[in-house]
């Protein structure tokens, strides 16, 4: 009887763990590698562009009333904030993918037990909260110009209102009434997080393209051209339909234009906020929600494209 | 079933996925974008003429989502045009700027102002163009400042300071009393609207061939609301009321009193915020250097 033979033979390699589904931790370890990547790029050297925006603006001597010059401040920035913050999500997220693939980062994550949508996932969470970050800046860099300015318009009122003794306590109050109406208000940051929302979306959209597109400079443009027609189709349609006479052709293209691209335009509700218009929150709370929607399903199709894809 | 997954081709489906998504979320987005026009958050898409007037740039920043930064761009714009007193690009520059932002009461206020105040004093002092075509120039700024109000009210309706710039325009330029009095009366009651309109809607009605008893009626009713309106403009506009619809003696009121205390004592024309005194006279320059 060959003893040997009918020891038990030791594995020779303890059974691997089960890889979970879905994991969280994988998720934020790539969305910080993304951050770290983004950083390393000098991406928040934009900043300093917006910051001298800022300051020219700010300085503008026109001969308009003090209200007038802090809305025509806050315009001007909030508007340049919203621009940044898509571009930012655009190009970041166009460069990401295809920067993966040429540093072979790309082939030594997925070939470890890392999911497809945990690495779409984790890029696009990198990204979306360097948009933040960079949001978060420039509100500060915005909030303290006009908050200086604001400070500044209101003494200089208060002056010339109370040096001749012409003006009651109420009038004055009245005065700086309008001002302060113009100037800093918590509700800024609602417009703040409208951009960042408009910003989540491209950044799903430009993700989504760059699974097929075949370079970093194709997804852009293309963005860019979704970005602009998603922003204009509600504006133009109406103008177009009147110029063809209703035309049947140019129904049925503006209909599928309006199914298949994101209606950008609905974002733009932050100019209401930034003129001084009181804001609703339930319906902050439903563009939020419809923000979600446009992030799941954008989601979705990159990794119906991405989850097979051979490299 | 992963076989079958593979099988499927990806664009296609991907596109069927996009337009149901579309499908879902259309309705949704039109009672939202409904919404937020209604809590006048959003801005309703710009008439067709603004399209057709804009240049190539600003088209296309108004429809890459830029549209608060073009009108700013405008407003710089107009100033330079106000600067070169260019009164006819001013307007087609403020043309665009009330399309894109029809809800900012300061640039209708700021065109009213420009055209009907600017542009009408400059044709009454431009010497390089003949009296005739200065004179069919004025009427045309002073018109179309007025169009310029009537379409700002209809886009805010609530607004005093478009109308009070309105009034001015009638009063000041076109001298149309009955026309003033009317603006003036539509502000009463409005957010906002100074307490001098009511006063105002009676001066100018008084002097609105026909209306001058309604006006001497409402001016008695401002008179009998107490102290506070017996103010001497008030007094002398019911006093002339008084005399021209021959209101009998016992009916009359009482002159204006010299010795009433001003509210405000009046400033000198040189005296500046702050109490600086720009020296007009000899006296003057003596007490500044004292």
């Amino acid at each position: 009887m060959n003893v040997e033979s009918s020891a038990p033979t030791p594995p020779l390699r303890a059974a691997a763990r089960p890889v979970p589904l879905f994991s969280p931790g994988r998720v934020a370890t790539i969305a910080t590698g993304t951050v770290t990547q983004l950083v390393r790029m000098k991406t928040f050297y934009f900043l300093l562009a917006f910051a001298l925006v800022v300051v020219a603006v700010g300085n503008f001597n026109l001969p308009a009333t003090p209200a007038k010059e802090l809305s025509m401040i806050k315009k001007v920035s909030f508007g340049t904030m919203d621009l940044f913050a898509w571009l930012f999500a655009i190009v970041a997220t166009a460069l990401l993918i295809p920067r993966d693939q040429e540093d072979r980062t790309l082939y030594t994550i997925l070939s470890k037990p890392v999911r497809r949508v945990e690495y779409l996932l984790g890029k696009l969470c990198g990204v979306l909260f360097v948009v933040g970050i960079s949001l978060v800046i420039m509100y500060g860099i915005c909030a303290t110009m006009i908050g200086a300015r604001e400070s500044l318009f209101i003494s200089a009122e208060i002056e010339a209102m109370t040096a001749g003794g012409r003006y009651s306590q109420e009038e004055i109050d009245e005065q700086v009434g309008l001002i302060r109406q113009q100037g800093l208000r918590p509700e800024l940051g609602f417009a703040v997080l409208a951009s960042f929302l408009k910003a989540s979306v491209v950044a799903a959209v430009t993700i989504f393209l760059s699974t097929f597109a075949s370079s970093s400079l194709f997804t852009i443009i293309v963005s860019i051209l979704i970005f602009l027609i998603g922003h204009a189709h509600t504006m133009a349609s109406g103008f177009w339909l009147h110029s063809s006479d209703n035309s049947l052709f140019v129904q049925m293209l503006v209909k599928v234009v309006k199914i298949l691209i994101p209606d950008f335009q609905l974002y733009s509700f932050s100019e209401g906020i930034v003129q001084g218009e009181a804001v609703a929150l339930a319906l902050v709370g439903q563009m939020g929600l419809v923000t979600a929607g446009y992030l799941v399903v954008f989601l979705l199709l990159s990794l119906l494209v991405f989850v097979d894809k051979e490299f | 079933m992963n076989r079958l997954f593979q099988k499927i081709p990806r664009i296609p489906f991907a596109l069927v996925i996009l337009g149901l998504f579309g499908l879902a979320r259309g309705p949704v987005e039109d009672r939202l974008r409904g919404e937020l026009i209604s809590a006048k958050l959003l801005t309703p898409p710009p008439a067709e003429g603004a399209f057709e007037q804009m240049g190539q740039s600003a088209l296309m920043g108004t429809l890459g989502g830029l549209r608060s930064l073009v009108a700013t761009f405008l407003t710089l714009e107009a100033f330079d045009h106000f600067s070169t007193k260019s009164w006819d690009d001013l307007r087609q520059s403020y043309q665009i700027i009330t399309a894109l932002e029809p809800r900012d009461e300061t640039h209708w206020v700021s065109v009213i102002w420009h055209l009907g105040i600017n542009a009408t004093a400059n044709m009454e002092i431009d010497e390089r163009l003949p009296a005739f075509e200065r004179e069919r120039r004025f009427k045309e700024y002073a018109f179309q400042a007025i169009e310029f109000a009537e379409r700002g009210i209809e886009q805010i309706p609530e607004s005093s300071a478009v109308r009070i710039q309105l009034a001015e325009v009638y009063r000041e330029k076109l001298k149309d009393d009955c026309a003033t009095a009317r603006v003036y009366g539509d502000i009463i009651g409005l957010p906002d609207a100074p307490g001098y309109v009511r006063r105002f809607h009676g001066y100018f009605m008084a002097r609105c061939p026909g209306r001058e008893r309604e006006a001497y009626a409402y001016l008695m009713a401002l008179y009998q609301e107490g102290e506070r309106q017996h103010l001497p403009t008030l007094i002398k506009e019911i006093k002339n009321l008084e005399e021209k619809l021959d209101v009998p003696g016992p009916r009359r009121i009482p002159d204006a009193d010299p010795d009433r205390p001003k509210k405000t004592p009046k400033r000198p024309a040189n005296l500046l915020p702050g109490d600086i005194l720009v020296p007009f006279t000899r006296e003057d320059l003596r007490r500044i250097r004292s």
